[in-house]
């Protein structure tokens, strides 16, 4: 019997040749970028910065209730990718970014849609921890004030407990709220900025390698934080600490000069990914 | 733009690694693999030479040597753990170390199987008054299940090598050639009466061809292992005959 090619594929489950075509040409993720119960759909994200495409034809769910983390090289766009999760990269003079984000089927480039409360709906954490230069209750409460979330004093006050609270830092702090948020260590001002982020009722929650500045204590206080702040958020995470990345998600997206190459389950991508870029860079054989 | 139309990797499995020197700890800790592989099959091979042509010198000296494929499995432990303390593998590299972990644990089990046939080959003497109590058809019967084994063998550790899963398959495929020949192997024994053997001679002999069939099976489980490193898929308990299709289709 002869077999053709494209059959043998076929019934090997391997790529046919035709398809590997349309996949460079439509330039389609390994794996599936979707998720069961979508919180954020990005669908074809283009972004430029001037002349220079740095995210190419990027598509990503974030589902409700899980964590995704971003990993590649420096300069692959996992970061600027991030920003345009929350319309951060509007900022940026030059910055041009296309194709569709939906926060809850909500586009968020609508032009009438304000920038200001989707930063609240879709908080972000930054690399170096950020507090204001004022005091440790006035860091958490000016977000819920600024969007007007309270309507009293006591109010506010139980707010800003429970945010601490579940950013794992009440305890550590609740003697001392009218001193500064810069007086903290690291990773207690890390938390103090996750508190903040929380204080204002997000849906998604966008950190940009949270721990690169901590010690491996404060590391793991902020990873165990994640695990529980899944609960009730979706978040997104860059690292480019692949164990953290292992440690903390369950789905992985890895990019490569401005493509997303490959997303799919942690346990997968970490034990047997299917794109050899992928492989190269969680193995260390990168460059 | 990045052609992300790239296949799994090729070439060898175990290397490439920006950190040069992790490339040289997983080739370290294969290499320990491929050395007690290499005496697993001589300490075979002198064992049964022991037990049919009678070479007690030969059995001694299996006896001297076992311990150092324990020490071997012993240092390969050590370099398991090493690596994985000093490079948390991932990936291929993950697959790597834990399947080279299980593979030593194999090959020290059938260094194991070849001190049996050794003691056995010296049990058999003590119970046998004359030296040439094998008969032509039993010797020949051994020897060829011998041959099969080691084979068997002498290929996985070839297979993991170079992590080929085209050894692999070979080995699943001689699979049916040992049971035959383990087959006929013991039904020589069965006619004990015909061999002229005692219960206790036919019991150190179905001994040492059981221990030579399950030196094939090691070989067979190491098999298992290489696929899973090379192709990233778990294949043990998995119908043989089906897998061996599906693969050598897909050109391995």
């Amino acid at each position: 019997m002869n077999i053709t090619v494209d059959e043998m594929e076929k019934m090997t489950g391997a790529m046919s040749s035709a398809e590997l075509a349309s996949e460079r040409h439509s330039r389609t993720t390994v794996g599936d970028f979707t998720a069961a119960d979508p919180r954020m759909t990005c669908r074809n994200v283009d972004v430029w910065y001037g002349s220079k495409q740095a995210i190419n034809g990027v598509s990503l769910d974030i589902g409700k209730n899980e964590v995704v983390s971003m990993i590649g090289p420096s300069g692959c766009g996992k970061s600027t990718f991030l920003r345009c999760l929350n319309r951060m990269n509007d900022t940026i003079d030059g910055c041009r970014v296309t194709g569709s984000i939906q926060l809850d089927g909500q586009e968020i480039y609508d032009k009438s849609l304000d920038p200001v409360p989707l930063r609240a709906q879709v908080g972000m954490v930054f690399q170096k921890p950020n507090p204001f230069p004022k005091s440790i209750y006035e860091n958490v409460a000016y977000g819920p004030r600024i969007h007007g979330l309270t309507n009293s004093k006591a109010e506010l006050d139980e707010l800003v407990e429970s945010s601490l609270e579940k950013a794992g830092l009440w305890k550590e702090v609740k003697d001392r709220l009218d001193q500064p948020g810069t007086g903290l260590s690291g990773g207690q001002q890390q938390r103090l900025c996750i508190a903040r982020t929380i204080a204002v009722s997000p849906e998604v929650i966008l950190m940009d390698e949270p721990c690169s500045a901590l010690d491996p204590i404060a590391t793991a206080i902020i990873e165990e934080l994640i695990d529980e702040l899944r609960a009730n958020y979706s978040i997104a995470i860059v690292t480019h600490s692949m164990q953290q990345a292992a440690r903390v998600s369950q789905r992985t997206a890895y990019f490569h000069l401005g493509d997303l190459i490959e997303v799919g389950e942690t346990n997968q991508i970490f034990t047997n990914p299917q794109h050899r870029l992928t492989e190269d860079y969680i193995t260390g054989r990168f460059g | 733009m990045t052609d992300i139309s790239s296949a799994k990797p090729t070439g060898d499995l175990a290397s490439g690694h920006t950190v040069r020197r992790y490339d040289q700890e997983l080739a370290k800790l294969r290499g320990i693999i491929l050395e007690m592989g290499e005496r697993v099959v001589e300490q075979t091979q002198a064992a049964v030479f022991a037990l049919v042509d009678r070479e007690d010198s030969h059995a001694f000296r299996v006896l001297d040597r076992e311990p150092q494929i324990d020490f071997l499995s012993l240092d390969a432990d050590e370099e398991v753990f090493r690596v994985i303390v000093r490079r948390q593998p991932t990936a291929v590299d993950l697959r790597i170390v834990l399947a080279l972990s299980k593979i030593a644990d194999d090959v020290e089990r059938a260094g194991d199987k070849a001190v049996r046939i050794a003691r056995q080959a010296l049990e058999l003497k003590e119970f046998s008054t004359d030296s040439g109590c094998l008969s032509d058809s039993l010797k020949e019967a051994l020897r060829q299940l011998d041959e099969k084994a080691c084979c068997m063998f002498e290929r996985s550790i070839q297979a993991v090598a170079g992590f080929d899963v085209a050894f692999a398959l070979g080995i699943f495929e001689d699979e049916p050639d040992l049971y035959q020949a383990s087959n006929k192997a013991r039904k020589l024994l069965g006619e004990q009466d015909r061999e002229g053997l005692t219960p206790r001679q036919t019991v150190c002999l179905l001994t040492c061809a059981h221990a030579l069939e399950r030196i094939g099976n090691h070989a067979a489980n190491i098999a298992e292992q290489v696929i899973y490193v090379a192709l990233g898929q778990d294949v043990r308990y998995r119908n043989r005959e089906i897998l061996i299709e599906t693969l050598r289709h897909r050109g391995y």
